[in-house]
């Protein structure tokens, strides 16, 4: 085996500059016309071409061999079928759907208000399947389902675009084993086996999983969002191969770093994930020696990406989720741990079967969904909830532009004349979010048939039908809501100031917001000093986060799609938060123009005025099994509080207390805030403080300064001196 | 019956085991040179002042019923004299300038909030602590408090400096699980240099404790040009006793520099921070034990 250290340098680079080999293809340039001229030439439904499209840059683009790496995978295919999608997707939007994607452009772009895109970019591959049986065993099963006759044009295509994708993974695995023969025999008999077979063993199999992963991704263009299980679906190997004598320890640890690191320098979009522990579909706890290993191996490489999520169950072993914890305290925000019970109970809820609904896997930030089994969709967008109180005193205008946004609510006489107003305005919102994607779904066979991703899927297999035509078991899509804590904190203000306590009418409200406070300082203090905020276990504030959550969800959960699946709802806004404030106008809860909305299931910054266990208390008042596509809590703790072996343990209270209480996804960064103001002012220095920014990771120099400061912020409330 | 609470702090993390509520009762008998609680010395409630956080907006001015803040030419200036410590100007000011510390507070009012985050100390062992300043100054309040979390199954600590009578800590024993207590020297002059007080009572109050049985965990501040020669006397001492569970060392800070200038009492902290390694030489003396 080969030493990793030795290697790493040429690892780094070898994702930027790969070696191609110039006489074992063609150039980008040759490739590039092939794929238009063979577009022009046949008049094929979008399934068969984008599957010979696939075969014919594998057959012919050139190949590039990591001479120092232990696993191949290179192809020389630039960003062909990447664009073949969008330009696909681009057709269809001016054919069928040119004013509707004009006005949702508009709404997200100018106005902040919700986003709503088609989704091909969230997926979990089957990967256990395709250990199982590899290329070969996929064809097979396409090659018996076919067989059963009576198919329909279409099914007969389908069927086709499979086996043509299959062979061509054949055919790529051939000539890469071909390539490398010379330079690495061990890595030759690997791939020669897998073109022949399912792995036999651990080496092989990551050498699979990163081929397919590549072949997938790069190639072909699609965005592969979880590597799935990864402790589960190596584990029998690991255990056959240490008891074998085929590897020790050690070797089996140096291979991951090799496996890990290809990933690290890849640099995929968002950070590619996967997942350790939790249980399984009968109930069992998965975590075993592997995931140890992992995460151990993970930690010495002071990478940041892969991001890696942790299921935790109450059968997770404490020592495992500690040393996962130990890492975060480290400083490696590259973890998030995921609630088992949370995240079953919530697929129950969108009628996803039991079995299943334990399988699930977190895709991409942290969005459960049926491993191998659902086509989840989880980003096809959202609503920006606090733009709900803009639009009921524009009487539905966007406040910049003047141009309608929102339902035209009446007069505002009591505080629950305003509440119903904004529930208005959220449920239009999602509506027209909702109806977008609905519309765009339905010409999903013509933007993005996936071959690929269909023939690991059972049901899809079956019944002859493309995943993204609805041939999974599973087909839903997603609608985000994100901001809750500044929408809980404007009601409240409202409330208070408005109505309960009369200190300024309605009216003068409206014009101190649309002085953006100017002028009206002494009631923005007012405003941002009121007990009634979310996060800090206020009965009024609490109140309104459980019954405007609820009411999100009910919205949209369950609600029929365009591909015979349902939508689920999500409550958290990764980076869009920064994105919709820039947009909206100032809120009542003292907010000023323009400024960052509340990240995720955040209190609004500098908010949480009680510390993290009155924040805990208040948002698990909500019912987290209420959000299918997920919910997230960031915390940030002070180094000095997860100090020592009692810190750990606290970090471990905080953790386990959050998920007792019922919330779902928690990632923690532990940094304090002099760390963060230096950082800002001398970024060469601090070039490696990483933070967790939403679902993924990030440098925290690399941060925009509006980021930057609203991390110091949430810092600045974890002193603990 | 009420006692007069300074802070409370939840996700205490340092004050015993686990997640901890930590409840700081007002006034202490000792004047150690390098409290970090200036707040807690004095039995009476004290405004302290951020002045770096006024707006001069006068709200308290029209607040205070003493008169105590004015406002001249714009600028707002707080003559402390006249304060009686009422707190009714700490709600006027939003800008967090004025906060009143030591509050008088019934059992009844204390309990849900110590109970809140009770979740969190089952998850991890915690449970509540009660300090100060030095909280057996209540000692018949603390035996009520301490007798209702007990009813309750919730963990508690009692944080003292040990410069109290025997009957407060027979008052509260029955109720207590642990008692942090801290030791600043073993040598009397030594003592009184750092604290004001002989420390005859606080070194036999301790062997008083542990003849009662009661697990004991061992603080020392540590301030080397005030107790440095004592660590190792310190170490021969506590190896007498029976119940010590554990001893910490705990690093002097300075941090407490702006909570003096709010009280405007006079800054006695030493300047001097023990270095990593001079903390890590004297804790090693007690991981012998
Ligand atoms: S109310 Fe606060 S901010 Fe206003 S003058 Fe008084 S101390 Fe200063
Ligand atoms: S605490 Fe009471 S007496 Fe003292 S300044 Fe404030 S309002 Fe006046």
């Amino acid at each position: 085996m080969i030493d990793f250290a030795l290697k790493k340098r040429y690892l780094t680079t070898e994702y930027e500059k790969p070696n191609w080999i110039i006489e074992s293809g063609l150039s980008l340039a040759e490739l590039t016309a092939k794929v238009a001229e063979f577009e022009k030439e046949n008049d094929l439904p979008k399934a068969l071409i984008k599957a010979k499209t696939f075969e014919l840059l594998i057959e012919n683009a050139r190949i590039a061999i990591d001479k120092e790496d232990i696993f191949q995978d290179k192809f020389l295919a630039g960003n062909i079928m990447a664009e073949q999608k969008r330009a696909w997707r681009k057709a269809v939007e001016k054919a069928y759907l040119s004013e509707e994607t004009e006005e949702t452009k508009r709404a997200w772009e100018q106005f902040g208000a919700y986003s709503a895109h088609g989704d091909y970019s969230h997926i979990s591959p089957n990967s256990r399947l395709l250990m199982e049986v590899g290329f070969t065993g996929l064809l097979q099963r396409v090659e018996k389902a076919e067989k059963r006759g009576g198919l329909t044009q279409k099914q007969k295509e389908f069927y086709q675009s499979c086996k043509i994708v299959l062979n061509a993974m054949i055919t790529a695995t051939n000539r890469l084993a071909e390539g490398v023969k010379e330079y690495n025999y061990e890595n030759y008999v690997a791939l020669s086996n897998i073109a022949k077979g399912a792995p036999s063993n651990l080496y092989e199999a990551m050498q699979l999983l990163t081929l397919y992963f590549y072949l997938h991704e790069n190639v072909a263009g699609a965005r592969v969002r979880t590597l799935g299980r990864l402790d589960f679906m190596l584990y029998p190997y690991y255990k056959k191969d240490l008891e074998s004598g085929r590897y020790t320890k050690e070797e089996i640890k140096e291979m991951l770093k090799f496996f890990l690191y290809k990933f690290w320098s890849a640099k995929v979009l968002y950070d590619l994930p996967f997942c350790l522990a939790g249980k399984d579909e009968n109930g069992g706890e998965v975590t075993n020696e592997l995931s140890y290993l992992i995460v151990e191996t993970y930690n010495e490489l002071h990478i940041y990406s892969p991001k890696i999520h942790i299921r935790v169950s109450e059968k997770t072993p404490m020592d495992f989720v500690k040393l996962v914890l130990a890492c975060i305290r480290q400083g490696n925000s590259s973890f998030v741990f995921v609630n088992d019970e949370i995240g079953t109970e919530t697929l129950r809820r969108v009628g996803v079967e039991e079995r299943d609904a334990r399988n699930f896997i977190p895709i991409g930030c942290y969005e459960p969904a049926v491993w191998g089994v659902e086509i989840g969709c989880t980003g096809n967008g959202g609503v920006t909830l606090p733009k709900a109180v803009e639009l009921v005193f524009t009487k539905g205008k966007d406040y910049a532009t003047g141009l309608p946004c929102g339902v035209e609510t009446g007069e505002i006489r009591s505080f629950e004349d305003f509440v119903d107003a904004v529930k208005t305005q959220i449920a239009y919102m999602a509506e027209k979010m909702t109806h977008y994607v609905t519309e765009i779904e339905k010409h999903y066979d013509k933007i993005y048939p996936d071959a690929i991703l269909s023939c690991q899927y059972d049901a899809s297999v079956e019944r002859g039908v493309d995943v993204y035509e609805g041939g999974a078991k599973y087909n839903n899509s997603s609608c985000y809501f994100w901001g809750i804590a500044t929408l809980v904190d404007a009601l409240c203000a409202v409330k208070k100031l408005v109505f309960d306590e009369n200190y300024l009418t309605f009216d003068e409200l409206w014009e101190a917001l649309q002085a953006d406070w100017v002028g009206y300082e002494n009631y923005r203090t007012l405003a941002l000093h009121l007990d009634e905020k979310y996060g800090n276990g206020n009965a009024t504030a609490d109140e309104l986060a459980v019954q405007f959550s609820k009411f999100c969800a009910t919205l949209v959960n369950n609600k029929p799609n365009g591909r015979g699946g349902v939508y689920k709802a999500a409550l958290f806004s990764v980076d869009n938060n920064v994105y919709a404030g820039a947009r909206l106008m100032a809120t009542p809860d003292g907010r000023k123009a323009g400024m960052p909305i509340s990240k995720n299931l955040c209190a609004t910054p500098a908010m949480d005025k009680n510390g993290i266990t009155a924040l805990i208390h208040s948002v698990t008042k909500m019912d987290h099994a209420n959000f299918p596509t997920g919910s997230v809590l960031d915390i940030v703790l002070h180094p000095s509080a997860v100090l020592g072996e009692s810190g750990l343990h606290a970090f471990y209270g905080i953790l386990i207390t959050y998920f007792k209480k019922g919330g779902f996804a928690m990632h923690g960064n532990v940094f304090n805030v002099d760390d963060l103001r230096s950082a800002q002012k001398d970024p060469e220095k601090y070039a490696n403080l990483q933070v967790r920014v939403c679902g993924w990771n990030a440098y925290f120099v690399n941060l925009s300064k509006v980021e930057q400061d609203d991390f110091i912020k949430q810092a600045e409330h974890c002193k603990l001196f | 019956m009420k006692a007069r609470i300074f802070e409370i702090k939840r996700f205490a993390v340092h004050d015993g085991d686990g997640i901890r509520t930590t409840v700081f009762f007002k006034g202490c008998p000792l004047r150690c040179v390098w409290c970090h609680n200036p707040e807690g010395l004095e039995m009476k409630p004290q405004l302290g002042f951020y002045q770096h956080k006024c707006v001069h907006c006068g709200a308290c001015v029209t607040a205070c019923p003493q008169n105590a803040h004015t406002l001249q030419g714009g600028k707002h200036t707080f003559d402390r004299s006249k304060c009686v410590g009422c707190g009714k100007c700490e709600n006027a000011c939003l800008n967090g300038a004025l906060r009143l510390y030591g509050k008088e507070m019934t059992v009844d009012e204390l309990l849900p909030l110590l109970l809140a985050d009770r979740e969190f100390y089952e998850t991890t062992g915690g449970g509540v602590t009660l300090s100060g300043g030095e909280c057996l100054l209540y000692a018949e309040f603390c035996a009520e408090l301490l007798k209702r979390l007990k009813e309750e199954k919730i963990h508690t600590a009692v944080d003292t400096c040990g410069f109290v009578s025997k009957s407060a800590i027979d008052q509260v024993a029955p109720y207590t699980d642990v008692f942090l207590y801290d030791v600043k020297a073993f040598d009397e002059d030594a003592h009184i240099r750092c604290t004001g007080q002989s420390n005859k009572r606080i070194l036999e109050n301790l062997q008083y404790i542990d003849g009662l049985g009661k697990a004991i965990e061992i603080r020392i501040p540590y301030v080397p040009q005030y107790n440095q020669q004592e660590i190792q006397s310190i170490a021969e001492f506590l190896s007498k006793c029976k119940h010590v569970k554990k001893v910490q060392v705990l690093s002097y800070h300075n941090y407490a520099g702006s909570k003096y200038d709010a009280l405007e009492m006079e800054n006695t902290l030493p300047k001097q921070l023990p270095s990593e390694e001079e903390v890590r030489t004297a804790q090693a003396c007690f991981d012998v034990l």
